[in-house]
């Protein structure tokens, strides 16, 4: 496998990757004076034709959200940098922010002249709290050096960055979810239509990236779209932060080009599986993907496509590796227990159904499962959130995609390791 | 719309000046919730009845308002905590990795359950969901400290460190 | 204007209108908990699920707009959208969300307040399933008092948010909120701030369910057992519509009806609760003589005998009290026998009260002041110093019910006259200091039209049985006019005041209907 040459995390082994001096003498910053020397509908287009998708889980393509902001209203405009990250297994943007800071910024500063924002946010998980240090001390830099502020590097363009703290609550992960909660309220995700373009952070059009999305802005500035789309696949291209945790022996952050084997990624990269185990199951994408057994695994290649062709998902590129001697009724409990202590509670299915499913669960861990619990499993996830094959039911019954986010995985477990559910029933075994 | 509700204990912030910045930070003064109730809770450890009235009149919001936004966040607290909140996380990536077996520690080592504190008021044990850092689970965070890749003994010596 | 059609029927609507408000209009029954019109949507319940043409997930219908697309897209050439509420994946979804609700619900219908008028109970018969098939521990949480009024069963609560959305927007005193998250979800007060506005009562009607309830009404009594009556709320100047539930001789709650033109959905709480000051009254249930400093009872005949010889012999020297406590009719009685002085007691004025939605209380506590002025304009501005100046030696009162003491100044008038005679259904000092009491009827017994502060005449309708020999205040005066202007019934009565008095021309019970008409309408046929 060749090694590819990382663009986002080119510098991170460096002492002082985090500093202006280190980033500008990396050649940072030069991406912002392009910018601001184009049109921000040129800016807007160049990131567009780049096909540069969304790497914080929904996976839109950035460049088109940016279109939606309307031209012909009076509100101010608004960028949140999304830097949110719960999502289970994924742990990529806590490595950006905390080594290429000014890369992230950059890439928030040419987005917010792009859509004519004077105001932007970084919404940062609360428990990320050096992050909250590092990023407080990159403001300030900015700031100093003419990048933040008043008349950007000499041009007439302002704008001012504040970082925002979350408290703990995966759900403001979700664009709306988190837009409600930099209101000052709680975080209950918002009917969509209206789309946050449109009516977003106090009702004025808002765009939310996601912070390895906006570090992959200075890099297409500077090299172009052309560049950015031969990387990879073309519908969804460019370097991408794979994160690899669970049962593997070198669990970390690999930036490999879109469209990379998962099969390459586990073995190669992050070292295979400790003490000669077995591979028994994936998320290939964030615990609100769908997993892949062993064998779905070995086939797969890591980009958008690919995974919904294989009834999964890209989401936020966060590898769990589950190996056998990992128990899939624990695994998908763990899971459920997790979704079940998030839902915000708002939209019946979701409040009500994620603790069923984790009590139907553990139920079976304990050893007192019923015959009927795996088709109440299926149909109760069926019920919450959609089925993968469109074709086959039906969705929009929870007001955002949180529903699908807990029914996707625990169906999979559920569908795909039917004979491990079962033989909890029959048993009776008391698992540790 | 001012609160008619009387503050019964009373609440000051100590940096005025910091609230002023906070304030200023945003377009819309109701976006400084978060962060008030951050600094009130850096203040007391945790947040008082007063903190949301005060933070309420600062905001013209009220108070119920405020008690929302403060019931549904994890890291908000009503009620005081440990000195040492050890916050263990229990998600896949971790769980996988040892964290039950830190958790079994620690009950066994402070005798406190989760969501308990030890009697001297040293020790919160606190199970979390995922803290982000899976990649070196599994991971403990310790008021605002992370750290990862801890084996019993690591986590033990940790804890033994703390004055 | 946007042409679409939900099952199988055809509609022009007019634009931005929702799914789920149209198919309310026109009587589609479309299933909801969170959506009620005078709220903000909230979309969170999941109920309204519908299915729509060219959609691929399932809308909910109270967020669904509805707008004109362009040609090349309209549905079978002719549709904006096409909305099915009735197919089988409709249906299915309904059962499911259903069932989700009834999760933790408890079973609880045999002691629940909301039996027979719960939504949950309703859709549950149509479209829900026949059993639960969660076999796990529910959820259970104690009851608590939010307000001094409202009690909540933390059990039945399906979090639609009605409550709280109400105390934010409606009343702008924001005492409910949600406390927590997901699972654990709750409706909860700040310690210091309890559900005490004078709104509060308006949460137990607007819960779906009998979570939020009146402590008022617990375990009083059964929907089923009660009879219905639409009428008007008497305890201010802004007359809101209310039904008026009542078994035998008994009210047992009263409730808002909707009428965007006087109340919108909601009525306070001083109405809602008020009905309880005509209960354990000192009642006159017969006409009384008093003599020798005592009253008793005569009967009708000898009364009104009395009193049309008194008024024969005094008539220049007898002045007459109207009362904006009594209907338009009353009045219009009053002002039509009593050519002479006629005027009214000092009126206080309570503190008027306005919430962020609009919904007002008046400061003016009686129900009928415009009406009074308008069919009795005679009134004059300073009647005790136009009895002492006319010389006036009887007077004849239409008691305001209200018991309270009189004031000096009154006290002192009323002591020196001859005669005074007080048409009164509640023994109140006033009644005390009558030489003849004539027994009219409660406010829940009468009927009429009263017209609010903002000119809206509205039918007040009985729903309790007269009490005794009590006769209605108008037909009281009629005995005594033994002249052939009698009036056969209150219709007739109704058809001369409109001849008399123009601007009220033309009204009728019949055509005040439910919602009432305003004099600005009547003057503008």
């Amino acid at each position: 496998m060749s090694e590819f040459k990382p663009i986002l995390t080119e510098h991170i082994k460096d002492d002082d990757c985090h500093s202006l001096s280190f980033y500008k003498k990396a050649g940072g910053y030069t991406a912002l004076k392009l910018a601001l020397k184009m049109k921000p509908e040129d800016v807007i287009e160049e990131v567009k034709s780049s096909n540069l998708r969304g790497r914080g889980g929904a996976g839109f393509s950035a460049g088109l959200k940016w279109t939606f902001i309307p031209k012909d209203t009076a509100k101010p405009k608004y960028l949140i940098n999304n830097a949110d990250e719960s999502e289970p297994g994924t742990f990529k943007d806590r490595l950006l922010i905390n080594k290429a800071p000014h890369q992230m910024l950059e890439g928030m500063i040419i987005a917010s002249y792009a859509i004519n924002c004077n105001t932007a946010f970084i919404y940062i998980r609360g428990e990320f709290y050096k992050e909250y240090q590092q990023l407080k001390k990159t403001i300030t830099e900015a700031y100093e050096a003419n990048l933040l502020g008043k008349g950007i590097l000499g041009s007439d363009y302002n704008l001012d960055v504040v970082i925002h703290r979350g408290a703990g609550a995966y759900i403001c992960g979700e664009e709306t979810g988190l837009i409600e909660s930099l209101e000052g309220k709680r975080g209950w995700p918002r009917l969509k239509p209206p789309f946050p373009a449109i009516e977003g952070y106090l009702r004025c059009p808002t765009i939310v990236n996601n912070v390895e999305t906006l570090s992959c802005v200075p890099h297409i500035i500077n090299r172009g779209a052309e560049w950015f789309k031969s990387i990879g696949p073309e519908k969804g291209p460019g370097p991408r932060l794979f994160c690899v945790s669970g049962r593997v022996n070198n669990p970390g952050v690999f930036e490999e080009e879109m469209g990379i084997s998962l099969e390459d990624l586990i073995f190669k990269r992050a070292g295979g599986i400790p003490d000669g185990k077995k591979l028994k199951a994936v998320f290939p994408g964030g615990s609100s993907s769908a997993i892949l057994t062993a064998d779905e695994a070995m086939d797969v290649k890591m980009d958008f496509d690919d995974l919904v062709a294989k009834k999964s998902m890209l989401g936020s590129a966060g590898v769990i590796v589950m190996d056998e001697t990992v128990n899939m009724v624990q695994a998908c409990l763990n899971i459920a227990r997790f979704y079940a202590h998030e839902s915000c509670g708002q939209c019946t299915p979701c409040r009500e159904g994620t603790m069923w499913l984790v009590k139907i669960l553990q139920r079976l861990v304990a050893g007192e499962g019923k015959d009927t619990d795996i088709d109440m499993l299926l149909e109760i996830t069926d019920n919450i959130g959609g089925l993968i094959d469109f074709s086959k039911g039906s969705f929009g019954k929870t007001i955002c995609p949180f529903g699908e986010a807990v029914a996707w995985p625990v169906r999979s477990f559920v569908e795909k390791f039917e004979t491990e559910f079962r033989s909890c029933i029959h048993e009776k075994l008391v698992l540790a | 719309m001012n609160s008619k509700s009387i503050a019964k204990e009373k609440f000051v912030f100590k940096d005025m000046v910091k609230v002023e910045n906070i304030l200023s930070n945003y377009p819309d003064k109701k976006s400084a919730t978060l962060p008030l109730l951050h600094l009130a809770q850096s203040q007391d450890g945790y947040i008082t009845t007063g903190a949301i009235n005060t933070i309420a009149d600062l905001l013209d919001y009220h108070p119920a308002i405020v008690m929302d936004c403060v019931s549904f966040y994890t890291m908000l607290y009503t009620k005081a905590q440990g000195k040492y909140k050890v916050q263990i996380c229990q998600t896949l990536s971790c769980s996988l990795n040892g964290a039950d077996a830190l958790v079994d520690h620690m009950q066994n080592k402070c005798g406190i359950k989760a969501g308990e504190t030890t009697p001297d008021e040293k020790y919160t044990l606190m199970k979390v969901e995922c803290l982000g850092s899976c990649g070196t689970a599994p991971v403990v965070q310790i008021n605002n400290d992370y750290h990862e890749g801890l084996s019993i003994e690591k986590f033990d010596a940790l804890l033994e460190n703390l004055e | 204007m946007p042409f679409i059609k939900i099952d199988n029927t055809e509609f022009e609507v007019s634009k931005d209108k929702t799914v789920l408000e149209v198919a309310l209009e026109n009587n589609i029954e479309i299933p909801h908990y969170c959506y009620h019109p005078a709220l903000e949507i909230a979309g969170s319940c999941r109920m309204c699920l519908v299915e729509i043409e060219g959609m691929p997930k399932l809308q909910v219908s109270c967020n669904t707009f509805i707008g004109e697309v362009h040609p090349d897209r309209k549905i079978d050439g002719k549709y904006d959208m096409v909305v099915h509420t009735q197919n089988e994946l409709v249906t299915k979804e309904r059962k499911n969300i259903l069932e989700f609700l009834l999760l933790n619900h408890p079973l609880d219908c045999p002691v629940c307040d909301q039996a027979g008028e719960c939504d949950l109970q309703d859709y549950s018969f149509k479209f829900g399933n026949a059993h639960s098939r969660f076999d796990e521990d529910k959820r259970v949480r104690p009851n608590e008092y939010l307000g001094s009024q409202i009690a909540i069963n933390h059990n039945r609560c399906i979090l639609c948010s009605r409550c709280t959305r109400f105390t934010r927007e409606v009343s702008g005193t924001s005492e409910l909120f949600v406390e927590q998250r997901g699972y654990n979800s709750k409706i909860a007060i700040m310690e210091d701030n309890p559900l005490d506005n004078l709104l509060a009562g308006n949460v137990t009607d607007i819960c779906p369910v009998g979570a939020l309830l009146s402590t008022d009404y617990i375990h009083k009594n059964r929907i089923w057992n009660l009879k219905r009556q639409p009428s008007v709320c008497q305890d201010c100047s802004v007359g809101c519509n209310i039904d008026v539930f009542s078994q035998k001789d008994k009210i047992i709650r009263l409730t808002p009806r909707e009428n965007h033109k006087v109340n919108g959905y909601f009525m306070c709480d001083i109405g809602r609760y008020g009905f309880h000051k005509y209960e354990n009254i000192e009642r006159i249930t017969s006409p009384l003589h008093k003599t020798n400093g005592a009253f008793s009872k005569i009967n009708w005949d000898r009364a009104i005998n009395k009193i049309v010889d008194k008024l024969k012999t005094n008539v220049s020297k007898t002045a007459a009290i109207a009362s904006s406590f009594h209907t338009n009719e009353t009045n219009y009685m009053l002002g039509r026998f009593f050519q002479g002085l006629i005027g009214t007691f000092p009126s206080t004025q309570d503190k008027e009260i306005t919430y962020p939605s609009g919904f007002r209380i008046s400061g003016d506590r009686s129900p009928n002041k415009r009406g009074m002025n308008d069919l009795c304009p005679q009134i004059v501005k300073d009647l005790p110093s136009e009895i002492k100046k006319q010389k006036i030696r009887g007077i004849y009162i239409l008691d305001n019910g209200i018991d309270t003491e009189l004031d000096d100044t009154w006290k002192k008038i009323l002591d020196k006259m001859d005669f005074v005679i007080v048409q009164s259904y509640i023994m109140t000092p006033l009644a005390k200091s009558a030489d003849i009491i004539l027994p009219g009827l409660a406010p829940f017994e009468s009927e009429g039209t009263i017209t609010n502060d903002r000119g809206h005449v509205q039918w007040l309708r009985p729903s309790l049985p007269v009490e005794g020999e009590g006769r209605p205040d108008w037909e009281i005066l009629n005995l005594i006019d033994k002249t052939e202007n009698r009036y056969i019934d209150i219709n007739d009565l109704m058809k001369d005041m409109g001849k008399q008095f123009p601007s009220y021309s033309d009204i009728s019970l019949f055509k005040l209907g439910d919602r009432g008409i305003s004099l600005s309408e009547i003057a503008k046929s």
